[in-house]
Parts: C-alpha cells; sequence; structure tokens
C-alpha cells in the first residue's frame, strides 16, 4: 500500500452511493413481485398439484437451490435474448439490464418463496379449513380470510430472512453492468484508476450492513404486530 | 443456430478441472470454520463481555453484506497488508506471486465461520442444560462432557444446516473467479470468451454444480443417518 488508508475518502464516498441505492431497491421490488407470484404458483402445484406439476415444482425448486446465483444470472443475460431472437424472432438486446437481472432473481427467489409458503400453508392446520368451508364460505374465501392471514405470520420471518439475502444476492447485478450501488461502487473506483478500492468496499458494506439491520428490525416489529391476536400454542 | 453442442462437450471437460479447486475452497474453507464456529458460538453462549460482544458484530457484519463485498474487501486489503508486514520484517519473498487461492481460503472461511457460529449456538441451545449438569455431577469435566454428551446430540440437530452452509459454500466459491482463482466458472468463462459462446459454457457450470450438489446432499443424508444414533 502506497498511500495511508482514508478514512476520510470512506466517508465522502457515501453520499456518492446513496442515490444509486433507488436502483437496488427496484430490483428487490420488482423480484419480490414476480417471484412472490411464480413462487405461489409451485407452491400450489406442489400441494395440490397431480404427480407430473409436483415433481416438476420440486425438480424446479431443488435445482434452483443449487445453482449459484452468478451462474443463472450469467445464463439469463447472454441465453435469454439468443433464445428469444431464435425462437420467437423477438430482439430484446436493446432491453435494460435490470430486466434480465429481475428475471434471474425471480427464477431464483421463486423457488424458495415456494417452500417458505409451502411450510406455512402446511403450518396452518387443516381443520381451519375445513370449518370454514362447513360454515359456509367459499372454497376461495376461505383461503383468503382464514388460511392466506395465519399463513403469512408463520411465513413472515422466513420471508424477512429471504428478502435480506435477495438485497445482498442483487450486489451481484454489477458483473453484467448494472449500475445499482454496488455498480456505482465499481465505477467510481475505475473512475479513479483502481485507487480507493478498499475504502469504497467498506463504504458499501457499510451501507448493506446497516439495510440488513433495518430489515431485520422491521420484520421483527411487523411480526410482533401481526402476531398480536394469535394464542402462543403450547 | 442453436447450442453449440461440441464446444458444450469440450468446455464441460474442462471445467471438470476446475472441480477439485473448487472442492479444495469448500473443504479447507469447511476445516478452518467448523472450529472457528464453534468457538465463536461458544463465546455467545457463556456470554462472555468481549469476545461474546466480538462474535455477536462478527457475524452480524458478515451475515449483512454480500459475500461479493466481502470478496472484493479481502482481495483489495490482505495482499497490500502482506505485503507490507513482509516487507517491514525484511522478507524478500514477493506476496504478489502466492496463489490467489490463498485468499480464497481465507474469505470463505472467514464468511463460513460467522455461518455456522449460528448454526452451532441454536443447536446447542436445544441440549438440554440438565445434560451439561449431569454430566458434570456424574464426574465428567465440562471438556468431556462437550466432547461426549453435548456435542454428539447437537451435531445431529445442526446436521441439515451443516449441509445448507456447505451448499452455500459450493455456490459462493463460484465468486472466487473475482480473484482470479481458476474454479470451475472461471474456465468455462475462458473457453467461452473466445467464440463468445457464453450460453453454452455457462450451462455447462449449471449441470457441474447441480451435480456437485446432489453428491453433497447424499453425503449429508448419509451422514445424518449415521449420527441418527445419537438421537
Amino acid at each position: 500500500m502506497n498511500r495511508p488508508f482514508s478514512p476520510t475518502f470512506l466517508f465522502t464516498v457515501i453520499p456518492r452511493l446513496l442515490p444509486y441505492l433507488k436502483v437496488t431497491f427496484w430490483v428487490m421490488g420488482g423480484t419480490i413481485f414476480f417471484g412472490l407470484i411464480v413462487g405461489f404458483l409451485l407452491a400450489k402445484a406442489k400441494l395440490q398439484g397431480n404427480v407430473f406439476s409436483k415433481t416438476l415444482a420440486h425438480g424446479y425448486t431443488w435445482a434452483l437451490r443449487c445453482t449459484p446465483s452468478i451462474v443463472l444470472l450469467f445464463i439469463v443475460f447472454y441465453g435469454l435474448p439468443k433464445a428469444l431472437l431464435e425462437i420467437f424472432g423477438i430482439n430484446i438486446n436493446s432491453w435494460h439490464r435490470g430486466i434480465f437481472v429481475v428475471v434471474t432473481f425471480s427464477l431464483l427467489f421463486a423457488a424458495t418463496f415456494s417452500e417458505i409458503m409451502r411450510s406455512a400453508f402446511l403450518a396452518v392446520e387443516k381443520g381451519q379449513y375445513e370449518s370454514a368451508v362447513s360454515i359456509g364460505l367459499s372454497p376461495f374465501q376461505a383461503f383468503q380470510r382464514i388460511v392466506f392471514p395465519q399463513a403469512v405470520v408463520v411465513a413472515l420471518p422466513n420471508l424477512g430472512n429471504s428478502f435480506i439475502i435477495l438485497m445482498k444476492e442483487g450486489a451481484l447485478a454489477f458483473t453484467v453492468g448494472l449500475v445499482d450501488v454496488m455498480g456505482q461502487g465499481t465505477l467510481i473506483i475505475s473512475r479513479n484508476y483502481g485507487a480507493y478500492a478498499l475504502e469504497t468496499y467498506l463504504a458499501l458494506a457499510l451501507i448493506y450492513w446497516l439495510l440488513t439491520i433495518a430489515l431485520e428490525k422491521s420484520f421483527f416489529f411487523l411480526e410482533k404486530r401481526l402476531s398480536q391476536g394469535r394464542k402462543a400454542w403450547a | 443456430m442453436g447450442l453449440n453442442l461440441e464446444f458444450m462437450k469440450h468446455t464441460f471437460m474442462l471445467a471438470l478441472f476446475g472441480v477439485p479447486v473448487t472442492l479444495k475452497i469448500t473443504m479447507v474453507a469447511l476445516a478452518i470454520a467448523l472450529p472457528m464456529g464453534f468457538f465463536l458460538a461458544l463465546t455467545k453462549i457463556y456470554n462472555r463481555k468481549i469476545s461474546g460482544a466480538f462474535s455477536t458484530l462478527y457475524v452480524s457484519f458478515v451475515r449483512g453484506t454480500p459475500m461479493v463485498l466481502q470478496v472484493l474487501i479481502i482481495y483489495s486489503l490482505l495482499p497490500s497488508v502482506l505485503n507490507q508486514i513482509l516487507k517491514s520484517a525484511g522478507s524478500s519473498v514477493n506476496i504478489f506471486d502466492l496463489d490467489p487461492i490463498m485468499y480464497a481460503y481465507v474469505v470463505f472461511s472467514l464468511n463460513t465461520a460467522a455461518i455456522l457460529a449460528e448454526v452451532f449456538r441454536s443447536a446447542l441451545q436445544t441440549v438440554n442444560t440438565g445434560q451439561l449438569e449431569a454430566a458434570h455431577s456424574a464426574g465428567l469435566s465440562t471438556f468431556h462432557a462437550f466432547k461426549r454428551i453435548l456435542v454428539p446430540q447437537a451435531l445431529v440437530v445442526a446436521m441439515p444446516n451443516i449441509c445448507n452452509a456447505t451448499i452455500n459454500l459450493i455456490k459462493g466459491s463460484s465468486l472466487a473467479f473475482l480473484m482470479t482463482v481458476k474454479d470451475i466458472t472461471a474456465i468455462a468463462k475462458i473457453e467461452a470468451a473466445y467464440g463468445y459462446n457464453y450460453i453454452e459454457a455457462y450451462l455447462d457450470i449449471f449441470l457441474i454444480y447441480l451435480i456437485l450438489c446432489a453428491s453433497i446432499q447424499l453425503l449429508f443424508g448419509w451422514l445424518e443417518k449415521k449420527l441418527g444414533v445419537y438421537r
């Protein structure tokens, strides 16, 4: 190290990084939205599907849980445009990089979400649904009013955890050139010709660390709020 | 155009040479992280003031920051620091000749230790405290009580989580290519760059990781059955 570590740079770089958190949050939000939809369908297939869709859903979950995010990110980023162009003749090469990132993480986290939802639905007693139907609710109403609210509370801690993991994995998006908070960090480093790399990385680490703690705390709070009406089981 | 199957087969064989590298990183990281995680867990359970606070902070930092960042931080910090130390010690060893896999060992050991600390802590806490007291009253030392009574029981509980941590470690080791380690990902990436055959190369890596994970899961399933006798 030719120059001493510069703590002041660490703090001057943070304001330059923060505006790009927006992109990080957009990626997170998009992934959570699409991931929850796909995850719900997968969970439904696992719980109620026939043998074929059950095997497919379980196989999908297993395979995606074994895939490093970066590998899937590269497959989607390089493969999706090519596949769509060859099969449907649609050219999506000009699409924003963020879309590929969201697609990747939606595919990845749909597997995680589906397992969370499956265990949460299984945790709600079957008798709850049966008694709801027996007093005249339609199956959809029974699900929406009785099973779902209870399952959400069960799923919450796991969901919070997976959101945190998602936020951290999202940092990989800089490898395909998305300029989120991490991407901006790498840009700043290359603008300084590689100098202040350590300070920039530490600033990024600080940002992510604080975000993780904030997410953890808010989920803890939410969980407490939502489980107010619930009796503690023996 | 479709997929270039010839290239895929060729790269698959080449990328297989990266498997030992990935396994080496996994093994070394586990070998260091298992005892380290265990001691971190102990400091938290016994609630020692300084070491306990240190463990809490350490675990929180590792779990709160992306793995890529940890990789990049260590990779931009460690070589220069080591260089400085060696220089001031008057050694003529050039640190920049060091195999980058050493840095990978450091990163993934430090990371996995924090994950395992939490795993061990929760596992040890599932074992009834009466067990330790009974072992003490039967005349065992604390060390023996841990070795013979507590750890075997806790290990059964911890096994699924250790399996998860190992799989995450294997997946995470794909980031070692950022440190110029020639693992599976790096080899396939280099091959792909010649003819822009990225999809084929990445599908290869995908397959290799599936096979790796399946074997790890089988291994842990077997281990769990073996350890189940302590339940």
